[in-house]
């Protein structure tokens, strides 16, 4: 099945259309849904999440950019809009908890252990991904997506809606933050 | 100490992607089956739904008001003009005092 003829199905409401999209694309959501968001259970729901907001809107979609640029761009916001919707929740959560509110912790801060990654680099990655999370959003997306989904400069500029040389100093200072913050772990 | 950072930069090297969880397709169908039904039961219940319905329903109203009291050959419900008055009600009736008691 083309591009076109699975879109063509999806405005259709044809089901094996939805199925083929599916298929060929939740691989790509959930591994970048899970590099941003750093949770297995919240990327399988943003995941989801994804491609019902796919089914409900591909009418609006223009085919300005590719089918996989335009998911990948929903998969980026939705992934953040939890992320923000998260560091609301805990803001609040240690507000209440100054108040002297009861409650659980509303915030796992759990260490996130990628399942992709080699062995003799687990501990590293461990660290890494928690700098990841302390980036801007820009800079920790343009990461994600090269690092972790292994995209060129030029699928990540598409999908971040810039240019190549954007991307690429949005990366640099990426990484120039990260050598900060491992310059300040303690030894 | 660069030798640390990048060896810290450099652990996801070699990553491999991560598949989406089993059953992915299954449960996302589930979800949306739930979801979907609700979410256009919701669309009804918005405020912005609800003042335009009750706003047509009132100019509806105010219509069909004005065109019943201004279509020729209705009675208007009052008219000052034509107060009935006792009298010529039991006029109009022949009520008077005799047929009552006769």
């Amino acid at each position: 099945m083309t591009e076109q003829e699975l879109i063509y199905g999806l405005r259709n409401g044809e089901e094996l259309a939805f199925k083929e999209l599916v298929n060929r694309f939740q691989h790509k959501v959930f591994n970048t849904a899970l590099g941003l968001l750093q949770h297995y259970t919240d990327a399988e729901d943003i995941a989801q999440e994804v491609f019902i907001q796919v089914y409900r809107s591909i009418n609006n979609f223009k085919a300005e950019a590719s089918l996989a640029t335009w998911i990948y761009r929903i998969t980026v916001t939705k992934s953040l809009d939890h992320l923000r919707s998260k560091k609301r929740k805990k803001r609040f959560g240690f507000i209440s908890s100054l108040f002297g509110e009861t409650g659980k912790p509303v915030v796992d801060v759990a260490d996130f252990n990628h399942p992709g990654v080699q062995l003799d680099k687990k501990e590293d990655a461990l660290i890494l991904f928690k700098l990841i999370a302390a980036l801007p959003e820009t800079q920790q997306t343009a990461f994600i997506l090269n690092k972790v989904e292994d995209l060129s400069y030029r699928e990540i500029a598409a999908i971040l809606n810039t240019t190549e040389p954007a991307v690429d100093a949005l990366l640099q200072r990426a990484k120039q933050n990260l050598r900060k913050k491992i310059n300040q772990l303690p030894p | 100490m660069n030798n640390r950072e990048d060896k810290i930069l450099n652990s996801l090297s070699g990553l491999q992607k991560t598949s989406a969880p089993n059953f992915f397709y299954t449960h996302l169908i589930g979800r949306m089956q739930n979801e979907l039904p609700e979410k256009k039961s919701k669309l009804l219940l918005r405020p912005v739904i609800l003042t335009i319905s009750l706003s047509v329903v009132l100019i509806l109203n105010i219509v069909a008001l004005t065109t019943i009291n201004h279509q020729p050959g209705t009675k208007k419900i009052l008219n000052p003009n034509e107060t009935a008055t006792i009298q010529s009600f039991a006029n109009a009736y022949n009520l008077t005092a005799e047929t009552v008691y006769e």
